[in-house]
């Protein structure tokens, strides 16, 4: 099956799942469980809640699938992206409630390439972000992916950085320029 | 870049806290030219995700989803239905009605196996409360309803003002009626709100409420409630 019908199958199983059928839960689970879990293991850092956080997911789907948009955005990218998101919303609640901030949850993801398998979301183009966050001030390139990944916000990051939110801000924002306009350099 | 662009940048890569957070989300709801440029943001970014391995999750998983599921009797069947009451609501409200999108999505947290027959009478003067995650952020708006005393404590310790907005809590009535206002709730402080007895009468255990944005001093008559930024409901203590 090629990517391009795998990516339609999943579509339609989707839109299915959306208008109520059950069944269809299945095959979007096999299609995407792995790669969902394996975001929030590593954001979360803990099999339990990475669980809990997957099962947030799927029933997510479920209830609003019908707010996914085929003509609109990749499938796959469109439940990753609420993934990652629904987990970061638990990381943030875990660490406003208790002072241990697991480490590994803020550790910097290295810059691994992704393997073949693991490549479900790239389309031409849009990998173009590993490509263009290189090119930013390595500051700025950390900051942005320990936020993206370790759900640290400003705040966090000029706190962790020891210097004040202004600076931090600005710092941030000449790079989130910079790689918008190497984004679209490739479009 | 433009401001609105940046906006959208920090609000998918997940900078914003606070009030910030908050106005992002509203225009995130309200606003297709901001959803659309957060939208491009997160496709942009999605392959960042392709950089963790996948992990196979344990065999029980999809029987416990499977499981939680049937718990739902209705699941996506059930938004098309609210969809319709929502329809149905909008064409009978007058000025108050929200946009039918907010209202869907507050009305989804409403449990729709609940009939005013199941309502705990019982247990009528046991306080209520309800804790409403602010969006993204750790922020939580602190509900607290003592109905022997027909009063509502809110407490919104964590949150800042922007200065020219101000937030507007709403119940939502179960039959689908025009929204209740709760008040205007004030920024780092708790509020106690006396409520009339016909609101009063309408919250039970499970009620849903929402929180609009609003211009300084909540809603003004005239006009329709601003966008939904926050929802939940109501629990027994």
């Amino acid at each position: 099956m090629s990517a391009e019908q795998a990516r339609a199958r999943l579509a339609a199983a989707l839109v299915r799942l959306g208008a109520g059928d059950k069944a269809a839960l299945e095959q979007v689970y096999r299609a995407t469980s792995a790669k969902l879990f394996g975001i929030c293991l590593r954001i979360l850092g803990d099999r339990k809640e990475a669980e809990d956080t997957l099962q947030e997911v799927y029933l997510t789907l479920w209830r609003r699938a019908d707010r996914f948009d085929p003509a609109r955005a990749s499938p796959i990218t469109w439940i990753a992206v609420l993934a990652r998101n629904r987990a970061i919303d638990r990381l943030r609640r875990k660490r406003t409630l208790g002072p241990a901030v697991p480490v590994e949850a803020a550790r910097e993801v290295a810059d691994e390439t992704p393997s073949a398998e693991d490549s479900l979301i790239e389309d031409e183009g849009q990998a173009r972000i590993h490509h263009c966050l290189e090119t930013l001030e390595s500051a700025q390139r950390s900051g942005i992916k320990e936020a993206f990944f370790g759900g640290f916000t400003y705040a966090d990051l000029a706190q962790r950085a020891g210097i004040p939110l202004g600076t931090m801000k600005s710092r941030i924002r000449r790079g989130l320029a910079r790689l918008k306009t190497c984004l679209e350099a490739g479009e | 870049m433009t401001p609105d662009d940046r906006l959208a940048a920090e609000f998918a890569i997940g900078l914003l806290e606070g009030q910030d957070l908050l106005d992002a989300r509203g225009r995130r709801a309200s606003d297709p030219a901001f959803a659309k440029a957060v939208d491009w943001w997160e496709a942009r970014l999605a392959p960042l995700l392709d950089t963790i391995p996948a992990v196979v999750p344990p065999e029980y998983l999809l029987a416990r989803i499977s499981a939680a599921m049937a718990d739902t009797p209705d699941g996506g069947a059930e938004v098309v239905r609210l969809r319709q009451r929502v329809r149905f609501w909008q064409r009978g409200a007058a000025a108050g009605a929200i946009a039918a999108s907010a209202a869907l999505a507050a009305l989804v947290l409403t449990p729709q196996n609940r009939t005013p027959a199941d309502v705990p009478v019982r247990a009528a003067s046991a306080p209520l409360v309800a804790s409403i995650p602010i969006g993204d952020s750790a922020l939580r708006l602190g509900v607290t309803y003592l109905p022997d005393r027909k009063e509502l404590l809110v407490s919104a310790s964590g949150l800042a003002s922007d200065g020219v907005h101000d937030h507007e809590l709403w119940l939502v009535p179960d039959g689908g009626g025009a929204l209740r206002s709760l008040g205007v709730v004030q920024p780092g402080r708790e509020r106690r709100v006396s409520l009339d007895p016909a609101t009063a009468a309408l919250i039970h255990d499970g009620s849903a409420m929402v929180l609009t944005r609003e211009p300084l001093g909540g809603k003004p008559p005239a006009a329709d409630a601003g966008p939904v930024v926050a929802e939940g409901s109501f629990d027994r203590v």
